[in-house]
């Protein structure tokens, strides 16, 4: 046995942990300032959230100027997203207005119904067919409007707007608008009216169907900002509601409130136990070794590619003669002719041999042509069985040879 | 650095303290602790990059029996080690456990033992050793990989002796040695001693027994010739190494079927007295073992043939005879192993074949596929008649080529994997008894 001897200073394949985190500050540096670009730009792009009629949104489809211009003339805004913020902003019922846009339908029939106790002006922006039912029940809902409406009430808003444009909605009275008293303003004709004010229990309500006057796109244009600002800017406070998921909340209490408080610090510590043992199980014991293996292939390889390429060719002459060549070869040595002995020669012998007539040896060795996959196998099996025949005839004359001389 | 499963259950127990004190602050102080005692952990563990390594390897193993890879380790650090060694041998080398415990105090050194089986030819490899040490809270490691390369050279297993014992009776029978005293084409003279019976009367030597003169007992004066074989003739191995050798029959590829033909033909060929010389080769020698003799050369070839793996390129056959000349100059039977498969695979084979037959006795030997033969009979289905078909037609190329190997003046011998050997040893037999060596 000999003995070779490694030597005796050790390289060590595995980087240090300074080494390691040398070779990957360029790529932290890089994947940093990609992380920042993306908050710079976010940062920058972003401007609020985008909700039509938001006091924050000063997109075309958001309120921020009217919102604005309400805080200039020195009306108290106060932006809110649920109902609870809302009772809370509202410190005086009767100096407050609230202006509510219920765009997703957030609020519960009990929730709209508050809503009417809190302040004594209510002004709902394009409300749909359920905030009707329970803010404005004697109206209801008559589709689009026309995009143009001239001022034809005494309410003071629409008298110093004149004139209205933009889309806006319609609604129509069920009952006798004297009966209900309520005023009807911006009418289309045929009864479909686009602002309707009117009493619900202690509250004025006031149905306004024409929403593009107050969108920062809209409101600038004819009377649209007159009868905004008049309408929304007549006590020294505002509320200005825009329900939200947590009014959903509220009245559906989640999992989460239900379930205990440590649960998501549980779930976190589930979670690191999972990378843990990730850890413990994926770290290998030092690299994987590679298997230097040599080509080989399986020498009967372009043996089966040619049968399949006969097959899908349906080359059954050719795989037919390949047959008849290799029983030709055999059945001439049988019948001591040389290999390149002439075939009708050989068919003779082989007759004479096995007793058959000559023109049918002739046939099958020579001259039938398969009509199909069937024919083949019967003419190959014909053909088998005629070369064990022949070497049974000579076994058997080999064997009567050797008993009588 | 890695972690044990107790780092993993220490994590997992925060979950007591966090339902029982369900304070917000509870998991990440619970996180702190076992980070804090896993990174005290690493701090006490040995280093495993203090370790000094030394492999002892035995140089040579047979495939299919044993070898022990010794690696002694020494702690030149100030901290116990202890863990777990892998010696990272490549797969085939048939390592048995390639991950052993290890527990060495500061200065002190330890032998770890890997058995190896190894599971082909050639040089089996290990590249590196990885060391795992743990801390003593045993919850984090501290892991490196050292480079200690190594390697045993795995010997092909010359399976085919066994058919050696047979072939040397009849090579002795051959020769003068055993009592049959024929006179053959395949002899030389060798001495002449007194007749004793049984010996061929043709053998005597009427000559000499007149030189002798007289006597009494005419049978005791008859003097014979003596005969033995003729000796110090040269063999001349030729391996085919290109794409062809690549071929696997059964499960053996061309080239272990060629190395085991050789390999019982030097090992008959060198008792009976002739020199045997070895060519590997496809567009350049790769192995060449010349001028060894007795024990020595079949320690040399499996030395040589033991690394040598098919090249996927077209031997050169053409360059064949300039290398025969130049191993030697003199009449020589020079065995081409390759494969006769097609003749247009075949063409510079048969071109340069009548150039070595006017100086050598040629053979060639190629190994057949038995699946072919099988394939050519089974005629079941359509399927297997198109198969049988194709079987066919590559058994009359392959006679087509012997054919043309034949009436070029060259000898072929073919036959299966586990026939060729002995077949081709016969054949060396059969050639030496007609003396045409």
């Amino acid at each position: 046995m000999s003995t070779r001897t490694a030597d005796e200073r050790v390289a060590v394949a595995t980087p240090t942990a300074r080494a390691a985190a040398r070779r990957a500050a360029p790529w932290a540096a890089l994947a940093a300032a990609v992380v920042l670009a993306a908050v710079i730009v976010t940062a920058l792009t972003a401007g609020g959230p985008r909700e039509r009629f938001s006091p924050h949104d000063p997109s075309a489809e958001g309120s921020m100027a009217v919102a604005e211009v309400l805080r200039e003339q020195g009306v108290d805004v106060v932006p809110t997203t649920s109902l609870a913020q809302t009772r809370a902003a509202v410190a005086d019922g009767q100096t407050t207005t609230i202006v509510l846009a219920d765009r997703d339908d957030d609020l519960s029939s009990s929730q709209r119904r508050e809503l009417l106790a809190l302040a004594h002006r209510l002004v709902v922006l394009e409300p749909d067919l359920p905030t009707l039912v329970d803010l404005a029940p004697p109206v209801a809902s008559a589709g689009a409007a026309d995009p143009v409406l001239h001022a034809d009430c005494s309410l003071p808003a629409v008298q110093r707007a004149g004139r209205v444009s933009g889309t806006s909605q319609g609604y129509r009275m069920l009952e006798d608008p004297a009966a209900a008293d309520a005023t009807l303003c911006l009418g289309s004709g045929d009864g479909v009216y686009s602002i309707v004010d009117l009493p619900e229990d202690a509250t004025r309500v006031t149905v306004v169907g024409t929403g593009a006057a107050f969108t920062n796109r809209d409101v600038d244009r004819d009377g649209n900002a007159a009868l905004a600002l008049t309408l929304l800017g007549v006590d020294p406070t505002l509320v200005w509601y825009l329900p939200s998921e947590a009014d959903v909340a509220a009245r559906h209490p989640s999992l989460a409130s239900l379930s205990p408080d440590w649960v998501p610090p549980l779930a976190v510590l589930a979670a690191l136990t999972a990378l843990a043992a990730a850890l413990w199980r994926g770290r290998r014991l030092g690299p994987l070794v590679v298997e230097r293996l040599p080509v080989h292939v399986r020498a009967s390889e372009t043996m089966e590619g040619r049968a399949r390429l006969y097959e899908r060719a349906r080359a059954r002459l050719r795989a037919l003669d390949a047959l008849r060549m290799g029983a030709l070869t055999r059945l001439a040595a049988l019948v001591g002719l040389p290999r390149t002995a002439p075939v009708d020669d050989i068919v003779e012998a082989v007759a004479e041999l096995t007793g058959r007539h000559p023109r049918a040896v002739r046939d099958l060795v020579l001259d039938a042509v398969p009509r199909g996959d069937r024919e083949l196998v019967r003419l190959s099996d014909a053909l088998a069985s005629l070369e064990a025949d022949a070497v049974a005839r000579v076994a058997a004359r080999g064997r009567k040879g050797e008993w009588t001389p | 650095m890695a972690v044990s499963g107790w780092f993993v259950l220490l994590v997992a127990i925060g979950a007591v303290p966090l339902v029982a004190f369900d304070a917000p602050v509870v998991l990440p102080a619970w996180l702190a602790l076992v980070v804090a005692l896993a990174a005290l952990d690493l701090v006490l563990a040995g280093s495993p990059r203090a370790l000094r390594l030394a492999r002892t390897l035995p140089a040579r193993a047979r495939l299919g029996e044993e070898a022990e890879s010794v690696l002694v380790v020494a702690n030149t650090g100030a901290r116990r080690v202890h863990g777990v060694v892998r010696d990272a041998w490549e797969p085939s080398a048939g390592a048995i456990r390639t991950r052993s415990p290890l527990d060495l105090a500061s200065g002190e050194r330890a032998v770890v033992r890997t058995r190896l089986r190894p599971l082909r030819r050639g040089e089996r490899r290990t590249e590196h050793v990885t060391v795992r040490s743990w801390g003593p809270l045993r919850l984090a490691a501290r892991q490196a990989t050292l480079r200690a390369p190594g390697s045993v050279r795995v010997l092909p297993p010359f399976l085919s002796r066994k058919h050696l014992p047979s072939r040397l009776a009849r090579l002795r029978e051959l020769d003068g040695r055993t009592s049959v005293m024929l006179r053959g084409p395949g002899t030389e003279f060798d001495s002449l001693r007194e007749y004793v019976r049984g010996d061929d009367v043709r053998s005597l030597d009427w000559r000499a027994t007149a030189r002798r003169g007289g006597g009494v007992d005419l049978a005791q004066r008859l003097i014979v010739r003596t005969w033995r074989p003729e000796r110090d003739r040269r063999i001349v191995l030729v391996v085919d190494g290109g794409r062809t050798a690549a071929a696997r029959i059964r499960d053996e590829p061309r080239m272990d079927t060629a190395f085991e033909a050789s390999l019982l033909l030097a090992a008959l060929a060198t008792r009976a007295g002739d020199r045997v010389d070895l060519l590997v080769f496809d567009r350049r020698v790769r192995a060449r073992v010349q001028g060894a003799g007795g024990a020595d050369l079949l320690a040399r070839m499996v030395d040589a043939l033991a690394p040598l793996e098919p090249e996927l390129l077209e031997a050169d056959w053409r360059a064949v005879p300039a290398l025969v000349r130049s191993v030697t100059p003199h009449r020589a039977l020079v065995v081409l192993l390759t494969s006769i498969d097609t003749p247009a695979s075949a063409h510079g084979l048969l071109a340069t074949l009548p150039q070595l037959t006017r100086e050598h006795v040629v053979v060639v030997c190629s190994p057949t596929d038995p699946d072919v033969a099988d394939a050519a009979r089974d005629r079941s289905d359509a399927a297997a008649v198109y198969r049988a078909a194709a079987a066919e037609r590559a058994l009359i190329d392959r006679e087509r080529v012997a054919a043309a190997v034949g009436r070029l003046g060259a000898e072929v011998v073919t036959g299966s994997p586990e026939e060729l050997p002995p077949a081709l040893a016969d054949r060396y037999l059969a050639l030496k008894a007609a003396g045409r060596l």
